[in-house]
C-alpha cells in the first residue's frame, strides 16, 4: 500500500455538481481497492493562468491509499473525463491529517466575501431604484408624445378618449 | 536578518510561503540569494513546480 495525495481541478461550470462528482470519484477509487482517508472540497478558486479557456477551477483534494498499478487504471479513466480540467497524483510519505492551507484560505475568503456581498446587495438596490425612475420618466415622455400625435391626427374623437384615460390615471 | 524564512513543514499548498521565493516574473529565486539550506531549496523548487502545474502560482507574468 502506498499513500497518495490526489488533486483534481473540476470545470468551474460544473461546481454545483461537485458533490456528485466526489461520490463518483470515491466509488471509482474504492472499486480499484483504494482507501479514501480524507476529502477536501476547497471550492472555486482563481487560476493563475487559464486552462482550456477556464479562468476559475473547482479544487478537490483527496488523501488516498492503494496500489500503484491500480492508480494507472484510474488515471486512464480520468483522462477522458471532460469535467476534469487538470489532475495530479502525488505519492507522500505521510498524510498530514490536518486541513490544508488552501482549504483554510478558502474558508476565510468565504467569510470575507459574505460581508462584501451584503454590501454589494445594498449598493445594487440603491443603483436599481434610480434606473427604474429614469425608465418611468422615459415612458411618461413617450406617453405625452403619443398623446400629442393623437391630438394632431384626430382632434375630435381622440381627445375624449385621452380625457377618459387621464381620469383613470388620476 | 534574513527575510527568507521557511517553517519546518511546508508543501505545495502553502502558496503564501512559496510566493516569497519567486520573483515578480515568476522565476524561482536562487539559493545563493535566499540563503536557505540546500535540502530546503530542493524541496522548495519541487513544490513550486507542482504548484505551477496546478495553476496555484503563475509560470510567468506573461500569461494572458
Amino acid at each position: 500500500m502506498k499513500k497518495y495525495e490526489a488533486v483534481v481541478i473540476l470545470n468551474p461550470n460544473l461546481s454545483s455538481k461537485a458533490d456528485d462528482f466526489i461520490k463518483d470519484f470515491e466509488k471509482l477509487l474504492i472499486a480499484n481497492s483504494f482507501r479514501v482517508l480524507k476529502c477536501e472540497d476547497v471550492g472555486r478558486r482563481q487560476l493563475s493562468y487559464s486552462i482550456n479557456n477556464h479562468n476559475k477551477g473547482h479544487y478537490l483534494l483527496f488523501d488516498i491509499e492503494g496500489e500503484a498499478p491500480k492508480l494507472i487504471e484510474i488515471e486512464n479513466k480520468i483522462k477522458y473525463n471532460e469535467s476534469i480540467i487538470r489532475h495530479l497524483f502525488l505519492s507522500v510519505k505521510n498524510h498530514s491529517g490536518q486541513d490544508s492551507q488552501l482549504l483554510i484560505d478558502s474558508k476565510n475568503k468565504k467569510h470575507d466575501s459574505e460581508e462584501v456581498t451584503t454590501k454589494e446587495d445594498k449598493k445594487k438596490v440603491k443603483r436599481v431604484k434610480p434606473k427604474e425612475d429614469g425608465d418611468n420618466e422615459d415612458e411618461k415622455k413617450n406617453d405625452k408624445k403619443e398623446k400629442a400625435d393623437i391630438k394632431d391626427n384626430e382632434p375630435s374623437s381622440a381627445e375624449a378618449n385621452i380625457e377618459d384615460k387621464d381620469v383613470k390615471d388620476e | 536578518m534574513n527575510k527568507y524564512e521557511l517553517p519546518e513543514k511546508f508543501d505545495y499548498k502553502d502558496i503564501n510561503i512559496l510566493k516569497q521565493f519567486i520573483t515578480e516574473t515568476g522565476k524561482i529565486i536562487p539559493a545563493r540569494v535566499t540563503g536557505i539550506s540546500a535540502s530546503n531549496q530542493r524541496k522548495l523548487t519541487r513544490y513550486i513546480k507542482v504548484a505551477r502545474f496546478l495553476a496555484l502560482i503563475p509560470y510567468t507574468d506573461m500569461h494572458k
